[in-house]
């Protein structure tokens, strides 16, 4: 078992890899009541083009697939995983995102049977003809709760103007259309193929010992049989990595009081993954922040214009393949919102100069607030985005910001910021 | 720890080497009144905007930023009769940062309470101004949410004509017209000088060293209010039931029953319990047979309100299924005051109160609302005997507790996109 301590943060992180190739890594928390256990898989939403194991030939299932899949590994045959965790006591959820699906668990008491019944239910698929149609309901209704979600609408309406023929356009849970034509052979040919242990990882923190903690695991491995690995073969290639295909504007008329609008500005470069992608991620945040947060004077001169206000947010995602930030406020003023937001990304150069004497605070209210993290099981363990980062950890990635220097935000500005990459929603609303 | 600084304001301090992170919570309760309550929510927005010593957003944000990424900021709560501003912290420890900051953030805290952006006895104007049109804005805005919507609806069909608590915690758009940046400041005076002051500090800090630094802030002694804290109202004869129509794709059917037990009361222990088994968790009556079984929703929960008595269900449905729900509603309601609920589901529903009680001691925010809660309503209970008393809850005891649901509102939220 590996053992890693970070002396300056005052945390150690064990892993061990299993023979089945499953990667375990716990962090133990002192004087914490809780255990966080999340068990994810490198398979998401826009991993719909891929060869089934056994097969030479690529196939294409419906979207939503693995969101649905998700829903599905919990019930049984004969029972249901969320009577077991309610059996020990215990709290459990899932989710998808468009490139991982992660199971999780929180629990104070009963983690051996706990972590148990976690690898037990993911590793043992159940899917049959009347519990996947049943499903398709109450799928269908959260779908349609997102769709009467103005926020939600605003971040995918987004998405099909950044990626109009990219498969992150289209909805996590897939559409009502698309579920419909779920069937149990799609279910198990996406889980044989992606929910094999060597395409999965366990991060547990918490009240545990690591040593007897990985043990648990190694015996719960042991009891059950795998086919020898393959590394998944997914299809994914953006449409036109030259972001031809951005569309640059539209617009969507909604029940709303306020309009509400979205710059976004998709990344046209290529990054590589690993430490270099965790670099590159945390540049660009810092120099988000630069440019836009609350103690910028852009953020000022907006605030007190009331182009934007408190509802005011911005975020870079990264994930495998595809990266973009985006922008968005309430405002009565949505065309000024854009057009001043987008001016100040093509100044981005000069206005990093203009702030320079603000990076070492930003920089440090950035680690202050990662530092900050630590004390959160969940935030630790769902830092961890596997190969993506070079299996970089919170600890790392806090190590990595503090290395950065102003220099890098120079850089980045010119890879990361193209006129070409740039669009805006917006959501009105509906004239009577 | 706990230190009384003056009359009426209070300190406690829990020292813990448990987290990175320290917190900082200072409540400012008052009895709520009709005009009180939208004034001290734009208050609140004030005194996070500035300060006299940092007179722009800017310039307190930059003060901030230089905190290590500190949280520093307000906000307002209600807590029965009574209407919370708060003024909270959250910040990494000394030791993890830089010698000196705690004490950095108490001196803020300080700036804020005390130095407001006042002069000639008014608020600095178009700071006002904006923060008014900022609040409106973010008022109307919630509509937009509609489960928060329904939500809202069905309180306001439950209280009683004039109950205060038809008014949210954070303020009604009818009000903001007659709140002035001179009437603002006679709103901050009695904040400041008549609230009752509770003062919550959690981390690894030196106890003697923070209770200097608060000893330093200048408030005055004030009476303890004598108003009681829980709300009750009369059963209405008749249910009120309304339903709108709003162009959308998911209905919503709200239920609310009143339920008059109250927090840390001898029952509320066998209410939580019920809430559990009926609608509070995902082993519920509600999740499992009107979600899970009957594929009818896709969410439907209950909670209940320990301060004022409401205890309320939700769901979002299809608009064509709206008669079929409520029935199965009543169906559910009718199972738990019956008690046809297994023993098994009793104790899981037990486990998961204690798990997530247990659960909450590691979230450092969670904590120190816990401990004001305690200070406010005068109770306090150990750990092992709140956990105890869940376990000890009888089927009796939850079947006691159902009985005492008075049906007493239906909204419908009727979506005609379907």
């Amino acid at each position: 078992m590996d053992e890693q301590f970070y002396q300056h943060l005052n945390e150690t992180i064990y892993s061990k890899k299993m023979n089945n190739g499953l990667l375990v890594q716990v962090l133990p928390k002192v004087g914490f009541h809780k255990t966080y256990a999340i068990l994810t898989v490198d398979f998401g939403s826009i991993d719909r083009t891929f060869m089934p194991v056994g097969k030479d030939e690529l196939v294409t299932v419906p979207d939503g697939v693995a969101h649905f899949l998700e829903h599905k590994m919990f019930e049984k045959e004969d029972h249901d995983a969320f009577d077991l965790f309610g059996q020990l006591g215990a709290d459990s959820n899932a989710f998808t995102s468009f490139t991982q699906t992660s199971y999780l668990l929180s629990a104070t008491g009963h983690i051996h049977e706990n972590l148990d019944v976690l690898l037990d239910f993911v590793q043992e698929p159940y899917f049959s003809a009347s519990t996947v149609e049943k499903e398709k309901g109450i799928i269908g209704q959260e779908i349609k709760m997102y769709d009467d979600d103005p926020n939600w609408r605003l971040y995918f309406g987004l998405l099909g103007n950044l990626y109009p023929k990219d498969p992150m356009h289209i909805d996590i849970a897939g559409t009502e259309e698309s579920i419909a034509q779920i069937s149990p052979a799609d279910l198990y040919a996406t889980y044989g193929t992606f929910y094999q242990p060597s395409n999965m990882n366990l991060f547990i923190v918490g009240n545990v010992d690591p040593v007897q903690t990985v043990d648990w695991i190694e015996q719960n491995q042991a009891t059950k049989r795998f086919a020898a690995p393959t590394s998944p073969q997914v299809q994914f290639e953006l449409n036109d990595s030259e972001g031809n295909d951005v569309i640059p504007f539209r617009t969507l008329e909604m029940d709303i009081s306020r309009p509400k609008v979205m710059v976004g500005l998709r990344g046209l470069d290529q990054i590589e993954s690993g430490m270099d992608g965790l670099q590159y991620r945390l540049t660009v945040e810092l120099l988000l922040d630069i440019l836009f947060d609350d103690t910028s004077d852009n953020y000022l001169r907006l605030y007190n214009n009331e182009i934007l206000d408190d509802s005011f947010s911005y975020n870079f995602e990264m994930q495998r393949g595809f990266h973009f930030a985006y922008f968005s406020s309430d405002t009565n003023q949505p065309e000024r919102f854009s057009d001043e937001i987008i001016s100040i990304l093509e100044s981005a150069t000069q206005q990093i100069e203009t702030a320079t004497s603000q990076f070492e605070n930003i920089k440090r209210a950035m680690l202050g607030r990662m530092i900050g993290l630590l004390d959160s099981p969940e935030a630790i363990a769902n830092h961890y985005s596997g190969k993506l980062f070079g299996g970089a950890n919170l600890m790392d990635e806090i190590t990595a910001l503090a290395a950065i220097k102003i220099d890098d935000l120079y850089q980045i500005v010119p890879e990361f910021v193209q006129s070409q990459g740039i669009s805006v929603y917006q959501i009105v609303p509906r004239r009577d | 720890m706990d230190f009384k600084l003056t009359d009426g304001v209070n300190l406690h301090v829990i020292r813990t080497t448990q987290f990175k992170t320290n917190q900082i919570l200072i409540n400012f309760n008052t009895v709520q009144t009709k005009t009180n309550i939208t004034a001290r929510s734009l208050l609140a927005d004030l005194i996070e905007t500035s300060t006299h010593k940092y007179p722009t957003q800017t310039a307190l944000a930059r003060q901030i930023s230089s905190l290590f990424g500190a949280y520093v900021g307000t906000n307002v709560a209600r807590i029965g009769n009574m209407h919370a501003l708060r003024v909270r912290a959250s910040f990494v420890n000394d030791r993890y940062s830089m010698p000196g900051l705690t004490d950095q953030v108490i001196d803020l805290l300080h700036e804020m309470i005390f130095h407001p952006l006042i002069d000639n006895n008014t608020f600095d104007e178009p700071t006002f101004k904006l923060q008014l049109n900022n609040l409106q804005s973010s008022i109307k805005s919630l509509d937009d949410d509609k489960q928060f919507y329904a939500a809202m609806q069905l309180r306001d069909l439950y209280f009683a004509d004039h109950s205060l608590l038809k008014i949210p915690s954070f303020g009604q758009l009818t009000d903001l017209p007659q709140i002035s940046a001179e009437s603002l400041v006679q709103t901050y005076n009695e904040m400041v000088n008549s609230d009752q002051v509770d003062i919550v500090v959690l981390g690894n800090v030196d106890v003697q060293l923070i209770v200097e630094q608060f000893r330093r802030f200048e408030f005055k002694p004030r009476q303890e209010i004598k108003q009681e804290l829980f709300y009750h109202q009369k059963l209405n004869k008749e249910p009120r039931e309304t339903s709108e129509k709003q162009a959308l794709n998911q209905a919503k059917l709200n239920l609310a029953y009143q339920l008059p037990i109250y927090y840390q009361e001898p029952d509320y222990s066998a209410t939580m319990v019920m809430n559990g088994i009926l609608g509070g968790s995902p082993l519920s009556k509600l999740f499992v047979n009107v979600r899970e079984k009957a594929s009818l929703a896709y969410y439907a929960s209950s909670q209940h309100i320990a301060f004022n008595g409401m205890f309320s269900i939700q769901t979002g449905i299809q608009s064509s299924n709206k008669v079929r729900v409520q029935h199965l509603i009543q169906e559910q309601v009718d199972a738990v005051r019956t008690g046809d609920f297994t023993d098994e589901l009793m104790q899981e529903v037990k486990d998961g109160i204690i798990n997530q009680y247990e659960t909450g001691l590691d979230v450092s925010s969670n904590v120190i609302e816990q401990t004001l809660l305690d200070k406010i309503t005068r109770t306090h209970t150990e750990s092992s005997a709140l956990i105890e008393r869940i376990k000890k809850v009888t089927k009796v005891d939850v079947i006691r507790v159902a009985s005492q649901l008075e049906f007493q509102a239906a909204y419908f939220l009727n979506g005609d996109l379907n």
